[in-house]
């Protein structure tokens, strides 16, 4: 497993996205949950009783970040199926739309632009946030091993 | 022409039966505010009482929704130091401006709570809200016979409580508040403004306490 994800990552070129993927991820959705504040001053705290909401936001980051730029692998340099790349996507997506409309600003555009729809949406969205996140991370610890899996397959990896 | 006449003679009875009906059923508003109070550029008339002193240099103006985790967290986290430290010291004092907006039962806890003003228990009704919060919006704790026990456990008159809230006497309070936060440009619950005395700023969100105190000590 460590063989293959180095494989991948040996090259800067995936390795920088990787960077990217996560830096942009965590940052984005911490600023959404209100981890972290750029204004009035930059700030950065974890309320009591949100410390397990900082972890799921950690792990989608961590995930989305390997398995992407593993997919993108299998599909510049072997010419392999999309079909994982989706998987990953779909994943870092719910993981990340989970809980970031509630009562901040993003949650007030949707209620004021969609109305009624708009909130029902939202209270979905924060109701299940935590079933959500942790969906997405399933999503992608699956993508992540099938990805390993194909990738030992198609390079013929010898472990 | 005697039909058309019956037609119209139903018609303009059927109206002065609306007109009638729709005043009968209005709530009545018929409460007593100093619709004068501002804190810097927001009107506050229509908020809650001044927690703390009323001469303090410093007013937080908190708009709220009472089914916002975030206005939750910043209840449970940051609000108790700015008690110790600030209002319980006379620096600064505290005004909770309704922003209703999250799902059908937040307008309902905002009027039930000056419904509790009625009876002097604002900030008592305000707290127990913030204490019973439950995750999930519109899961039903804080559907009209939830408040109506919240209002129980506070041993307010339950004749005069049920009586106001079931009226929606104070819906207008509310609309009027979460529009004070639209034209002050709060965008998400909970959304302050410090006003100092020469001064105001504006804070989005739960931020911690080293932010307000930050801005209140430039302040004072």
């Amino acid at each position: 497993m460590i063989k293959t994800t180095k494989l991948v990552f040996q090259n800067l070129k995936f390795l920088f996205l990787s960077l990217i993927i996560f830096s942009s991820m965590i940052v984005t959705l911490l600023i959404i949950s209100e981890y972290i504040f750029l204004e009035p001053y930059f700030v950065t705290h974890i309320p009591s009783g949100t410390e397990f909401g900082f972890f799921l936001i950690t792990a989608i980051s961590i995930l989305s970040a390997l398995v992407i730029p593993m997919n993108l692998f299998r599909i510049t340099n072997l010419k392999s199926s999309k079909q994982k790349m989706s998987g990953s996507i779909f994943g870092s997506i719910v993981g990340s739309v989970a809980g970031a409309c509630s009562c901040g600003p993003i949650g007030f555009a949707v209620i004021s632009t969609f109305g009624s729809v708009g909130a029902t949406a939202t209270a979905f969205l924060t109701n299940y946030e935590t079933p959500l996140r942790i969906i997405a991370i399933i999503i992608l610890l699956i993508t992540y091993f099938t990805t390993i899996k194909s990738l030992k397959t198609e390079c013929r990896i010898d472990l | 022409m005697n039909k058309k006449g019956a037609i119209l003679g139903i018609i303009v009875i059927s109206v002065i039966i609306g007109l009638v009906a729709s005043i009968s059923s209005s709530p009545s508003e018929t409460y007593e505010l100093d619709m004068t109070r501002t804190h810097g550029d927001i009107s506050t008339a229509m908020g809650s009482p001044i927690l703390g002193d009323p001469l303090a240099p410093i007013t937080i103006v908190e708009f709220g929704d009472y089914q916002c985790h975030q206005c939750y967290n910043w209840f449970h986290n940051t609000k108790p130091m700015i008690m110790r430290d600030y209002i319980e010291t006379g620096k600064a004092n505290l005004v909770f401006v309704d922003f209703a907006f999250l799902g059908k039962d937040s307008p309902k806890a905002s009027q039930a709570t000056y419904c509790a003003d009625d009876q002097g228990k604002y900030w008592e009704y305000h707290n127990s809200l913030y204490n019973s919060q439950e995750s999930k919006i519109d899961s039903g704790w804080a559907n009209s016979e939830r408040l109506k026990a919240f209002a129980f456990n506070l041993d307010l008159d339950m004749e005069l409580f049920n009586e106001c809230l079931d009226s929606e006497k104070y819906s207008k309070r509310i609309q009027y508040n979460s529009q004070q936060a639209r034209d002050n440009g709060v965008r998400g619950t909970p959304g302050f403004f410090i006003v100092g005395p020469d001064d105001q700023k504006q804070i989005a969100g739960a931020q911690p306490f080293s932010v307000f105190q930050r801005i209140m000590d430039s302040m004072i």
